[in-house]
């Protein structure tokens, strides 16, 4: 938002900083398509292949994702952004205050669906494989059934958490992380 | 469109108890008496059941494609060549002896092979051929 205003009001400089590095944007919009994919893909023979090859590829992202959060830039390392259950209280409560609580990188809220996320993904591409590779009968069917449409329902609460972030913080959460930058929470109030 | 309830009473039973215990022949009767409401004369049979089984349907899959024409043996899927067990329950008995496994793979099959759902007559004239199938 502000890039955009500074413009219009004849600041060339633009007052944003880096906060995604391009490996983790990638990730993200990668898992977002595999795993849409894979959803796509589930209910039919024909596609078997290609829902196979997007859970392989889910698993590969995931498998990043875990060491580019410990390795990783400053705000891609799940050490900066996991707090427990009282920060996640904390920040839900100024939410609903109506001064929201600014973290430049993920909200605690966030982190928590973050994890949800990452968890879910890894089972259900396991169990997929598992399943693929019939290492096991109809349980298994049933359980890699049951994550995906846990890791859908926790894609759902991660939507509507970038909703209301985007809403309460009046800043685009979608495009920050297209472009990677966010305001600068010196040059705004 | 009328839906008769014994057939939401079945796809209740199939949402809530997905492992409920059945045999084949009970699934068997339970196609062709759903079958009878639209055509009272309907008997199963397994010549159309074959039939229905190995044609095309319009599309590139005929059920025979992962499942072969001797469903009392091991079959191949068409698209990743993975082994299938065998359809046929006097080859495999695990086979049509659950009610949501039944009413899941007859839903995505049917739309694979037959681009549609099949109708219960469909249902029990292939379930009559396999049944006959050694």
């Amino acid at each position: 938002m502000s890039a955009l205003l500074h413009e219009q009001a004849g600041v060339v400089e633009p007052r944003t900083v880096k906060v995604w590095d391009i490996a983790i944007r990638a990730f993200h919009w990668s898992i977002a398509l595999c795993f849409a994919g894979a959803w796509l893909t589930a209910e039919s023979e024909r596609y078997r292949d290609i829902h196979v090859l997007l859970g392989y590829t889910v698993l590969g992202l995931v498998a990043f994702r875990l060491l580019w959060g410990v390795v990783g830039t400053r705000h891609a390392r799940f050490a900066n952004f996991v707090r427990g259950p009282a920060a996640v209280a904390h920040y839900l409560r100024t939410l609903l205050s109506g001064r929201p609580e600014r973290h430049l990188g993920h909200n605690p809220a966030g982190a928590v669906a973050i994890v949800a996320m990452l968890s879910l993904a890894a089972l259900a591409g396991l169990s997929g494989w598992a399943l693929y590779e019939d290492l096991g009968g109809e349980w298994l069917e049933e359980t890699h059934e049951f994550l995906a449409g846990a890791m859908l329902a926790a894609v759902g609460v991660h939507l509507a958490g970038v909703a209301v972030a985007s809403w309460l913080h009046r800043e685009n959460l979608v495009r920050a992380m297209l472009t990677g930058r966010k305001d600068d929470p010196r040059a705004t109030p | 469109m009328r839906i008769p309830p014994f057939v939401l009473a079945a796809f209740a039973l199939a949402a809530v108890l997905p492992t409920v215990a059945a045999t084949p022949a009970q699934f068997l009767d339970a196609f062709a008496r759903e079958a009878r409401q639209a055509d009272t004369a309907f008997a199963a049979s397994a010549a159309r059941g074959r039939a229905f089984f190995s044609a095309s349907h319009g599309g590139e899959w005929s059920c025979a494609s992962c499942h072969t024409e001797k469903p009392g043996t091991p079959g191949r899927h068409a698209a990743t060549g993975k082994a299938i067990s065998p359809l046929a329950p006097a080859a495999n008995p695990d086979r049509f002896t659950s009610a949501g496994k039944v009413e899941k793979w007859f839903r995505r099959n049917c739309n694979d092979v037959a681009g549609r759902a099949c109708t219960a007559g469909e249902k029990a004239d292939v379930l009559a051929w396999l049944l006959a199938a050694k």
